[in-house]
């Protein structure tokens, strides 16, 4: 988006560009006689109070005689400002002139921004996939990831608990305090948190799949079940021995890639057979984010429709 | 044309009363209840102290510049951290904000005044009074007839380093009631502020037009009443421990120095973004005037405001990942912190948005806020790093943290705060402090800034840890420490530099007229200084932007709003 060099005023809104700088005229309001204007009156109880109130507070680490002394005075302080506002606050009456003072602007010229059918830029889809059709991709991606683990689990330690046991550890220490054998037994609070978890990510990327999918117009299940989980295990492969290396000693690289795939392919092909919805991507930038200056929307009150 | 959009009486300072003796002059400061009077009240008081405080930040510089250094013995560098600390956070940046909002916000609200100007009063002498006393503890802190001693127990002040066997004679002690009384002064500037804000607006002003920088002072006010009380609570359950026998914090007699760590930081943390917000209202006000353009996305820079008060409540045992907290507990605090940064990210693509295809002027206001820009921006991706509780565990209670958080209060809210002493200034002053200083003190100290905290990363990735006295050679930490010490010499340079243009502006500077910046808000439609009464004639708007729909008749924005 760009702004237009500043054209003058009568070329824009078809009126005469107003001069304020050099002919005096201004846009300032007529003048206003003088006027009184009342005003809180000036006081230093307030101040007498803090003092004393910090003199009580000195008194704590220096002398009961300074303490004493802060009573006096926050107590002298409190009863004068309670003079100065009761029964009525105590006021101080000033003369105000108010006069028309000119306004100016050094820059009485308005730039517009420019607007979509001027432009030339890239267009995003303008359809896409619901958030629901997400959330299903997800759902259905989790299904498939969780039988892949599953099988894993059955076929490597001869155990389903296994995999869910390890995924609980990403949050929940207590696996790696466990043996092997006791990695492979049932622990409910586990499963409850390997649950929430595997729930929470697969609708989490399913949702990023609805959105991703409809801006790779080639091949999409390609891209989200094969080539972002193969990205994405790599990622993790060359970190998660950083980040928790207890946990990357006991993952099986193969079988992870296949189960991320599984859940590729599988959420791929559910978000790509929902319906798309159009856009607002044909609006300009500018309605989007909702600011509101002519040529973006119009004025109150006239007829028809904003850009 | 003009009057359809709004009223805005403009006031001519009237002649004032002959010039008192000087006597005369100190009384009228001291019983002020003036908005104004009292702002610039809390902005001395904060120069003083930037200086005082800048002073004891150069010391420890200087002391770990090489290796063995003996330039202060290690109690005077313990006594010059904790000093430096509590100096800057509690009568530095909060009074000089404090001092920015109570002059700016009546006056951009079209109102006369606070809502309580003898409270604002009150409030002002708290912050000034906790700060003498926390000074007057190099006098009495072992008690007034003994040698004195200045605090020495970090500005976080642990349980148990805090307990009367670890520390003796009253320096804690001053510490504790210097932010006590300065605490309840600054609950009082937040009840006035949410108060004026939420009632003395001029007409017209819905909260939906009011400028960002009320809306953001307005946030701030109401994180000062919630955040400050738990600060208060432990200070006084802190004086319990030490004088009546309590045990709240005593780990062996049953208490928990952990809690203390919880009360601390359930303030501490919010406490950054009640310094930060502010700094955003400079910049929310600074970027679209010198960008000609209205603010981007008004709403939602309010609205991520709003959320940035409320996310800040909730991530404070970020700062505790190494006490040993459960995973869940770890995983709540990663995520809350993780998530700040959303709204804080809107904050910045708003900025950019309305900085983009506009006409940008250069001016010293600009630059420091592009300074602020850039450098906030870092300092925020430090903190995501640091906010992974893994990462934290590594380097926390290193000098990679101290440069992370001077990232921030520096890199972030100072330079935001200079760019408002030039974009203000002449409002508060009637004159325009000098554009040449002006950049020489932005080169300087941008250099500086960066000299100094981009490599004091580096020590604390290699282990340096923070506190530290001296260290030994051939730890690869000299040669950073070195540059990190030259980058205050630039520093200082430029604060220097700041300050002479400060007094130098105020006698020779150029008259500043009305409205030096050509801006839009209220403050600017007034003389500079504005007369005490602000407005003769209360004003009336009809969109955020009142002085644009004045100098633009013909193109109103409130036929949009």
């Amino acid at each position: 988006m760009s702004t237009s060099e500043p054209k003058p005023e009568s070329e824009q809104s078809g009126q005469p560009a107003i001069d304020l700088g050099t002919s005096g005229t201004s846009a300032a309001t007529g003048s206003v006689p003088p006027v009184s204007v009342k005003l809180p009156a000036p006081t230093a109880w307030p101040f007498v109070l803090a003092f004393g109130l910090s003199l009580i507070f000195a008194g704590l680490l220096t002398s009961a005689a300074v303490s004493t002394l802060g009573v006096f005075l926050a107590t002298a302080g409190a009863v004068g400002w309670a003079c100065q506002v009761l029964p009525f606050e105590r006021q101080e009456t000033t003369q105000a002139k108010a006069e028309a003072a000119p306004v100016f602007t050094s820059r009485p010229e308005i730039a517009r921004i420019q607007t979509l059918p001027e432009m030339q830029r890239a267009w995003l889809p303008i359809e896409i996939y619901p958030v629901s059709a997400g959330v299903k991709g997800g759902l259905a991606g989790s299904v498939a990831m969780a039988v892949l683990a599953v099988v894993y689990g059955l076929i490597s330690q001869g155990s389903i608990w296994y995999p869910i046991n390890l995924l609980a550890s990403i949050v929940y220490a207590q696996p790696f305090q466990l043996s092997t054998r006791h990695l492979d037994s049932f622990h409910p609070e586990l499963l409850l948190v390997a649950t929430a978890i595997h729930l929470m990510t697969s609708v989490l990327v399913g949702l990023l799949y609805g959105v991703l999918l409809p801006m790779v117009p080639r091949r999409p299940i390609l891209l989200g079940g094969l080539v972002a989980p193969v990205m994405w295990s790599g990622l993790l492969h060359s970190t998660l021995g950083i980040i928790n290396p207890l946990l990357n000693q006991r993952i099986d690289w193969m079988w992870f890639v296949a189960s991320q795939i599984g859940f590729g392919v599988v959420a791929g092909l559910v978000v790509a057979h929902q319906e798309r919805v159009r856009t607002r991507q044909h609006m300009p930038l500018a309605a989007l984010a909702g600011i509101e200056a002519p040529g973006i929307v119009l004025e109150k009150g006239s007829k028809g429709e904003d850009l | 044309m003009a009057s359809d959009a709004v009223t805005i009486p403009s006031s001519t300072r009237l002649p004032q009363e002959a010039e008192g003796t000087w006597l005369e002059t100190l009384h009228g400061w001291v019983t002020t209840v003036d908005h104004k009077r009292l702002g610039l009240m809390y902005i001395g008081l904060a120069l003083v102290f930037l200086l005082i405080g800048g002073v004891e930040a150069t010391i420890m510089r200087i002391q770990l510049a090489v290796p063995h250094a003996h330039f202060v013995s290690p109690q005077v560098f313990n006594r010059m951290f904790t000093m430096h600390g509590t100096t800057m956070i509690f009568f530095v940046a909060m009074p000089i904000l404090f001092g920015f909002a109570n002059y700016l916000v009546p006056l951009m609200i079209g109102a006369r005044d606070m809502a309580f100007p003898r409270l604002n009063a009150w409030s002002f002498w708290m912050a000034a009074f906790g700060g003498l006393l926390l000074y007057f503890s190099f006098i009495g802190g072992d008690g007034l007839y003994g040698a004195g001693s200045a605090p020495d127990v970090g500005w976080w002040a642990y349980a148990p380093l805090t307990s009367p066997a670890f520390s003796k004679g009253h320096s804690t002690d001053y510490w504790t009631i210097a932010l006590l009384v300065s605490g309840f002064g600054s609950i009082g500037t937040a009840i006035n502020i949410l108060t004026t804000t939420l009632s003395m607006r001029c007409r017209g002003m819905t909260l939906g037009k009011m400028p960002l920088f009320a809306w953001l002072n307005l946030v701030m006010s109401g994180m000062v009443l919630i955040v400050i009380s738990p600060l208060t609570a432990a200070q006084i359950m802190l004086m319990i421990d030490r004088y009546l026998g309590g045990h709240f914090f005593d780990t062996q007699a049953g208490g928990s120095a952990t809690i203390w760590m919880h009360f601390f930081w359930i303030f501490g943390h919010p406490e950054v973004y009640v310094l930060v917000i502010p700094a955003f209202a400079f910049v929310s006000e600074i970027v679209p005037v010198f960008s000609r353009k209205a603010i981007f996305g008004y709403p939602v820079m309010v609205a991520a405001t709003v959320g940035i008060g409320f996310i800040s409540m909730s991530v404070w045992a970020h700062h505790m990942f190494t006490i040993g907290m459960t995973s869940y507990g770890n995983a709540f605090f990663v995520a809350t912190t993780m998530a700040i940064s959303v709204p804080t990210g809107i904050k910045i693509f708003n900025w950019l948005g309305t900085m983009w295809g506009g006409k940008i002027r250069y001016a010293t206001p600009m630059v420091f806020c592009l300074g602020f820009l850039f450098q906030f921006l870092i300092a925020g991706l430090t903190g995501i790093m640091l906010a992974a509780a893994p990462w934290d565990w590594q380097l926390s209670g290193s000098y990679f943290v101290v440069a992370h958080f001077h990232y921030v209060i520096v890199g972030g809210i100072l330079f935001a705060l200079f760019g408002a002493f030039y974009y203000w200034y002449p409002k508060m002053t009637g004159r325009m402090l000098d554009e040449v200083l002006g950049k020489w003190h932005f080169w300087l100290f941008l250099i500086g800034f960066h000299l100094t905290f981009d490599f004091m990363h580096i020590p604390g990735i290699l282990g340096m840890p923070r506190r530290i006295y001296t260290y030994e050679p051939g730890r690869g930490w000299e040669g950073w420490n070195m540059i990190v010490t030259i980058g205050v010499i630039f520093q200082a340079a430029a604060v220097l530099l700041f300050v002479a243009n400060l007094v130098r502006s105020y006698f020779k500077g150029a008259p500043a007229g009305n409205d030096p910046w050509d801006a839009w808000t209220l403050e600017w439609s007034t003389s500079s200084p504005p007369p005490a009464y602000n407005f003769a004639v209360p004003p009336e708007v009809k969109s955020r932007r009142p002085l644009w729909d004045l100098k633009h008749p013909e193109d109103p924005d409130w036929k949009y709003e």
